[in-house]
């Protein structure tokens, strides 16, 4: 398998969010500014590498009927390890994604990877696939949050841009502040952002498929 | 006897990782547990310091409801520790109280409140609303005179709530 299907994969075709449809309560629930969504999105990406690398060394010695348990155990510690170092190094970070972190612990895209690719392949192919589907998810969260930012608050890089302390900046005004619709940051809108995007990758994935299809039609 | 094996083998393997997890991360707990307790203290005093900038602030005793802990600030004030309930989960502020019973300042120190929404009680042009005042407070929608955040009557109400109880206990300490 390579890398690069691999990343393929992770972007569109087999992306957590938006075609597995994993993870979908933090995505909804973070994505209102976008300091949140890379945080959130690279926590989740060193998590998911390090469990799947753990996962994938021990895919031999843990026997078929704890195996859930055995993952869970592994993906609660390095959550934890994470949470507290977040705390200890990145405070605002912490503090913005509150609760979040800790329930990284239970995100299905994790031990959805951990069951379905890293107990069953090598070590370098499950941290690619650790890698690849974190930079789907972080990619998915990102633009959720720059569109229900841009739509909900009127602005672009809450926490990352503008005048301000780190994680509490203003970021960069687009629309005037009384412009800016209050829905789209409210969960409702999480709703609506995540169908039309979700049917905007169907979209794509099929287009992609359909071309593919004639490329090999013609040779 | 063949399963008596296959169970304690499940049994001892589990056990491993479980016992491995637990050593790594009370290491990583030692590495981080002062630098975290540090940055807590330091956001606490920073907060004190911006609400009512004092040399000493000596502890008093607290039993209020809802109240952590309470300072006398010198001879210029008290500040006090508050947690009330928001929007989306406890809110910590610290609230000034100046000599003459009088709000000097709120900061607000954690929140889950709503991003954009509630999450606009951070600032300032919200929080200055309350310097000055005294006795006790409500926002407009209830008859008072604390302009309510656009779209966070709750939060609003909940910071409100929050400096009154402030105002109270230094009214019963004083």
């Amino acid at each position: 398998m390579s890398f690069k299907k691999q990343l393929k994969d992770g972007l569109l075709t087999n992306n957590p969010v938006l075609s597995q449809l994993l993870g979908m309560c933090s995505t909804m629930a973070i994505t209102t500014t976008l300091f949140n969504g890379i945080g959130m999105g690279l926590s989740v990406m060193v998590i998911l590498i390090c469990s799947n690398v753990v996962i994938s060394l021990l895919r031999k010695v843990i026997p078929d009927k704890i195996r859930i348990a055995a993952y869970i155990v592994v993906i609660a510690g390095f959550v934890t390890m994470v949470d507290l170092l977040l705390k200890a190094y990145v405070p605002a970070l912490s503090e913005s994604l509150g609760v979040f972190i800790p329930l990284i612990v239970v995100n299905c895209i994790i031990l959805g990877r951990a069951e379905a690719f890293a107990s069953k392949h090598g070590v370098l192919a499950s941290a690619a696939d650790g890698l690849t589907q974190g930079i789907g998810y972080t990619a998915a969260l990102v633009v959720m949050c720059i569109i229900r930012e841009f739509l909900g608050s009127g602005t672009f890089g809450k926490g990352v841009f503008g005048a301000g302390s780190f994680g509490a900046t203003d970021g960069i005004r687009i629309l005037p502040e009384q412009y800016p619709a209050l829905l789209v940051i409210l969960p409702v809108g999480g709703f609506l952002t995540l169908g039309c995007l979700i049917a905007f990758t169907q979209w794509l994935n099929r287009r992609i498929a359909q071309k593919e299809a004639q490329k090999e039609a013609v040779e | 006897m063949k399963n008596g094996k296959y169970i304690l083998r499940l049994t001892v393997t589990l056990l491993l990782i479980t016992a491995v997890v637990a050593g790594l991360l009370g290491f990583v707990n030692y590495l981080t547990e002062d630098k975290i307790a540090a940055g807590q203290r330091e956001k606490a005093k920073n907060a004190m310091q911006e609400v009512l900038p004092a040399e000493n602030y000596e502890p008093l005793e607290v039993s209020a409801e809802g109240i952590n802990a309470a300072y006398r600030a010198d001879d210029l004030g008290y500040v006090v520790d508050v947690t009330v309930n928001g929007f989306g989960g406890a809110i910590n502020m610290m609230v000034g109280i100046d000599a003459d019973g009088r709000v000097a300042g709120v900061s607000i120190v954690s929140h889950s409140e709503t991003a954009s929404l509630g999450a606009n009680c951070t600032r300032e042009d919200f929080r200055t609303q309350f310097s000055g005042a005294e006795g006790t407070l409500a926002v407009v929608k209830d008859g008072g005179t604390i302009e309510a955040l656009t779209g966070a009557t709750v939060t609003s109400r909940a910071v409100t709530s929050g400096v009154n109880l402030a105002l109270e206990f230094v009214k019963g300490v004083q």
